[in-house]
């Protein structure tokens, strides 16, 4: 009996040295992340049979488990996936809402600058001072552009960066999760009962770790071995052979790289937008948000280059030559073919470019021209909606339905089927925006031709120079070619308008130069020279001129007006600061930048009221799995109390045992 | 519920750090002292503050273009008004003139001042902006507009542009005006005629002669010049045109009657008698120029003995001119003036709406400065109070008493 009230007393103090050694151990990680508290589990031992009574003979420790709520466990790490995307996103798009609101409003500071210059002129035309003002802050505004665009290119290449840094880590994590695995298969194999903590914890912080990149999903077989799928189900870790994540060149656009998961002899693309994580964050930033906010500043500098360019192109300069481009010509062959890529699979040698008709028609979405084999197909990759577009060779070819403001042309070589090709309208409009003016008496401020109402006119009509496309051709036609142009207009019939156009040296019989009819309400335009020549100039005739008979009808003639003092194709080129040119004619350029500003801004602040509740969400899953797993030290440190107590209580029943010995041996010696 | 001790640090740091960026945040709206610093902090009214922004960089693109329209108008009616006290001086002159007392002396000399006036007239039309520009030269302002030639008249080489400013979002208005409006085109005074005389016994002269039917006259003989003569016959008038046929015949023309013929309609002023004869040619503008030249050689004519009433029609209808020409003038110098008025209406609009649109953006951007400063001391204490919190709590342990 004496010999088992030591074993009992022996058993009550490895007990408690176990007890208190996993106290200590829990002490010791309290800080250890993904540290899991344990605790040693101690079983009575069964008790011996003496005649009729089981009498107990002391304790075991039979496990030392880890607290461990799978549940909460796994709502953490759902939990700290969303988290990730959320904070990611927040912090890109908030980086994108400060660029956008400092760089974005240095553009439209530019602008504004830009178009007092122009307005400068128009005061005082003759100015080499104002124009050369004009110039530079031509020059400024371009540069803004390009500053602006400079910011764009950084900021992707600082998020292929994370992708490709999130991307190596993921790969070590992978392995090593791998060999986690490997170790717990052979510990598994020595016929243990008891559990590798430790290693479980490692296992489930990589995991934890993981998932903030990432979304995972665990499965563990009856080994104890753990798969781990990341994204929607693609396995990353099989059992024992890890997989890694590689960047791959996007193709046809190298920088929007893709993600392969690469294994011996195995590499499948990932789907990127189902990632999750801060790596599909990364993703849908680079994908989406900076795309589309950097496709509408490309419109915008497209837009104000053409719309200047245009302006400029229908006025004189202060040498009586029709205006130069100020800015880059969006159509430049290089600007032409930048706006086609087409991806390396394929297999035709169709070389293309697209034209662009209209700025104020052009979209921001992107869109894919596929050949089906008979005719090629328009997609736009935003809404879907596609159009047939003809067979090859039958080109340009300028979508109608609708009319997105430009054309895909077909260079050379020829299209294999199934060969596609990415359209980008406005790509690399900001980045190739330059101020092409050498010399500020360039800028044409001069209007080449002008109307002047006779004063024997008696109604309300008039007569305006609509467009001008050559304005030195325009000059010569009507200087030069005739001696001046007279147009005419009476009331030939009740509500319908008859109009002349003759050189003013020849005035009828002699021959005319145009004739047509309009009626009461609308308008005529005519082409000078008319076609087949080509125009020069167009001029509108509206409003009911009625003259006072055949042979007193209402008289207009159109006069040279180029003089070093005009400054009217300045004055209608600084009102263009007004017009609403881009998206359908409905955006100024202000309104156009303030417009792309305020989504970004929309969306930064939606990602932080989303990244909030995800803090919200991932701080209640924490709590839950750290009220059940984590240390607390108070507790620790009443166990190590307790522990201590039964240590001491065990020696003693070993002394108490020891006395009975000592008793009995006293009492028989 | 068990709070690890992990946790409890981890929360108390992340309470801490969200405190201590919200009093940084604060802090920064309070120091901009703006509440919009990027689109995020308010998405939806950024692109409204952009609009306000916008619509006042207008505004003060107005306000620049009206300041200098309203210097070039100025100095325009400036001119205008240096003009018309000379043109004044000419009138003068003329009446003066007229006297039938003054010798030839007196009226060489009258004419030499007359002269002396129309020089200045003349320089002034050659006026120059402060840039050195001509200010009557339409669009060739770098070209001198007018230049007197050798026999006296005055050629104009400048052309007629308009220069327009815009000075708000649909009103562009004209900033100068061209010399050929401004000096030639003068109403003819009688009319789309000028009349000369043949032989001229009674002192009858044209009054009005117009065209009332442009569409008859367009398509009647060119060139328009219509010779009248009276007789034989006592009140017997015809008129011909430049090809010879008769236009008109009446045996009983009664004084002041209207004359029409060919879509004309002429008026004459006194009693014709037989064996006058004039004729009209088409003009209907005289420059100031040759009005000027008219009256100094009128006056140099000196004291006339012969053919008195001829002397006295002319001297009639070049009074009329010159009062034509004064109206001519006073008007151009209203038209700077309506201008002015006219931008002066505008700059106070455009200083109300700069007032709207100031507030606009003000309610939106600008920082209410109590309230952010209520909102920032909160978050201030907030932050003091879970600092203090925590290192009260984090004090509490049990191994302080083992």
């Amino acid at each position: 009996m004496t010999v088992s009230l030591y074993q009992t007393g022996v058993s009550g103090l490895l007990a408690a040295q176990q007890q208190l050694g996993t106290t200590g151990h829990n002490i010791s990680n309290v800080n250890t992340d993904g540290y899991t508290r344990q605790r040693a589990e101690q079983s009575a031992t069964e008790g011996l049979t003496t005649g009729p009574n089981y009498i107990g003979t002391g304790t075991y420790v039979d496990d030392i488990t880890r607290i461990y709520d799978q549940f909460s466990y796994k709502e953490q790490l759902t939990n700290k996936s969303n988290l990730g995307n959320a904070n990611a996103l927040h912090n890109r798009l908030t980086q994108l809402d400060q660029m956008m609101s400092t760089s974005g409003n240095a553009v439209v500071a530019s602008v504004d600058e830009f178009y007092k210059a122009l307005n400068g002129i128009a005061d005082d035309p003759n100015n080499a001072g104002l124009r050369s003002i004009f110039l530079t802050q031509a020059e400024s505004l371009s540069s803004d552009f390009q500053a602006l665009n400079d910011n764009f290119d950084k900021m992707k290449v600082s998020v292929n960066g994370e992708i490709e840094q999130v991307a190596q880590k993921i790969s070590e994590i992978s392995l090593e999760l791998a060999k986690i695995n490997e170790t717990i298969l052979q510990t598994q194999g020595l016929n243990q009962t008891g559990q590798p903590n430790d290693l479980l914890d490692k296992r489930d912080q990589l995991v934890s770790e993981l998932g903030e990149y990432t979304q995972v999903n665990t499965l563990v077989d009856q080994n104890g071995v753990m798969s781990v799928m990341i994204g929607q189900g693609t396995t990353l870790v099989a059992g024992i052979t890890p997989l890694t994540l590689e960047v791959k060149s996007g193709d046809p656009d190298p920088l929007k790289t893709q993600l392969a998961l690469v294994g011996a002899n195995s590499s499948v693309a990932i789907n990127t937008s189902t990632l999750g994580g801060s790596l599909g964050a990364n993703f849908e930033f680079r994908d989406e948000h900076l795309a589309q906010t950097r496709s509408e500043i490309d419109r915008l500098a497209m837009a104000i280059s053409s719309t200047i360019n245009d302006s400029q192109a229908s006025g004189l300069d202060l040498n009586a030559k029709q205006g130069a481009m100020i800015f880059t010509d969006i159509n430049t062959t290089a600007l032409q073919q930048g706006r086609v890529s087409a991806p390396s699979t394929n297999s035709g040698n169709l070389d293309a470019q697209v034209l662009i008709n209209d700025v104020s028609k052009i979209p921001t979405d992107e869109f894919e021209v596929r050949y089906d084999g008979v005719n090629y197909i328009m997609t736009n990759m935003t809404n879907g909606a596609s159009e047939t577009l003809g067979a090859p060779g039958t080109g340009p070819f300028t979508p109608s339905n609708p009319d997105y403001g430009f054309s895909f042309v077909e260079n050379s070589g020829t299209p294999s089927t199934d060969d596609s090709f990415v359209i980008k309208p406005s790509h690399n409009s900001a980045a190739m925006m330059n101020m092409t003016l050498a010399n500020g008496d360039a800028i044409a401020a001069s209007t080449a031709v002008e109307v002047t109402a006779s004063t024997h006119n008696v109604s309300d009509g008039q007569i305006d120079i609509s467009n001008v496309s050559d304005p030195e051709a325009a000059r010569i036609y009507n200087n030069v070619t005739n001696s001046g142009l007279t147009v005419d207009v009476f009331e030939s019939a009740p509500g319908t308008f008859s109009y002349r156009v003759y050189n003013s040296a020849t005035p009828p019989p002699a021959a005319t130069i145009a004739n047509g009819t309009y009626a009461s309400g609308t308008s005529a335009l005519v082409d000078l020279p008319p076609s087949p020549a080509t125009a020069a100039f167009q001029i509108k005739i509206s409003g009911d001129l009625v003259g006072s008979g055949t042979a007193a009808r209402e008289t207009f003639t159109i006069g040279d007006a180029f003089g070093v003092g005009n400054g009217n194709n300045v004055v209608a080129m600084a009102k263009t600061q007004e017009q609403g040119i881009t998206n359908g004619n409905k955006e100024t350029f202000s309104q156009s930048l303030a417009i792309s500003t305020s989504k970004v801004g929309s969306k930064a602040s939606n990602a932080n009221l989303v990244a909030d509740t995800a803090e919200a969400m991932f701080t209640q899953a924490f709590n839950r799995n750290q009220s059940t797993s984590g240390v607390n030290l108070d507790e620790e440190a009443a166990n190590l109390l307790k522990f201590q107590q039964a240590y001491q209580a065990a020696s003693q029943i070993i002394s108490t045992a020891n006395t009975i010995f000592d008793t009995i041996l006293s009492a028989v010696r | 519920m068990r709070v690890s001790t992990t946790q409890f640090y981890q929360q108390s740091a992340l309470q801490m750090s969200n405190k201590t960026s919200d009093v940084n945040e604060q802090s920064a709206y309070l120091s901009s002292g703006k509440r919009v610093l990027t689109a995020k902090d308010d998405a939806v009214q950024y692109a409204a503050l952009a609009g306000f922004k916008g619509d006042l960089a207008n505004i003060e693109k107005y306000q620049r273009n009206i300041t200098m329209a309203e210097s070039q108008n100025s100095l325009q009616e400036v001119v205008f008004a240096d003009v018309e006290n000379l043109l004044d001086n000419i009138k003068q002159d003329m009446l003066l003139a007229n006297n039938g007392r003054m010798s030839n002396d007196d009226l060489q000399a009258l004419a030499n001042q007359m002269k002396n006036s129309f020089e200045q007239v003349l320089d002034l039309s050659n006026s120059q902006n402060e840039k050195g520009e001509y200010i009557f030269s339409g669009y060739q302002t770098e070209q001198k507009p007018f230049s007197q030639q050798v026999d006296g008249s005055v050629n104009y080489s400048g052309d007629t542009g308009v220069n327009e400013l815009q000075i708000a979002k649909n009103i562009n208005l004209a900033t100068n005006q061209h010399g050929d409006a401004a000096f030639l085109k003068v109403a003819n005074n009688i009319g789309d005629f000028s009349a000369s005389y043949t032989t001229n016994n009674s002192g009858v002269a044209v009054e009005s002669a117009n065209v009332s039917d442009r569409n008859t006259y367009n398509t009647s003989t060119i060139p328009h010049d219509y010779t009248f003569t009276f007789g034989p016959g006592s009140t017997e008038l015809n008129v011909v045109d430049s090809g010879g046929a008769n236009v008109y015949s009446t045996l009983a023309y009664v004084a002041g009657q209207n004359i029409a013929f060919d879509g004309v309609d002429v008026t004459l002023s006194g009693n014709p008698l037989p064996g006058d004869s004039f004729t009209i040619s088409e003009e209907e503008n005289i420059s100031i120029f040759s009005t000027m030249n008219d009256a100094i050689n009128w006056v140099e004519r000196g004291v006339v003995q012969t053919n008195q009433e001829q002397h006295q029609v002319d001297y009639n209808t070049l009074l009329d001119q010159v009062n034509s020409v004064m109206n001519h003038i006073s008007s151009q110098r209203a038209d700077s003036g309506i201008r002015l008025q006219v931008l002066e209406n505008q700059k106070s609009r455009h200083l109300d709406t700069e007032l709207n649109l100031t507030t606009g953006r003000s309610n939106i951007e600008d920082l209410d400065f109590s309230k952010a400063l209520a909102e920032f001391e909160q978050s201030k204490v907030a932050l003091q109070a879970s600092q203090q919190a925590f290192s009260k709590v984090q004090n509490l342990s049990l191994f302080n008493y083992i």
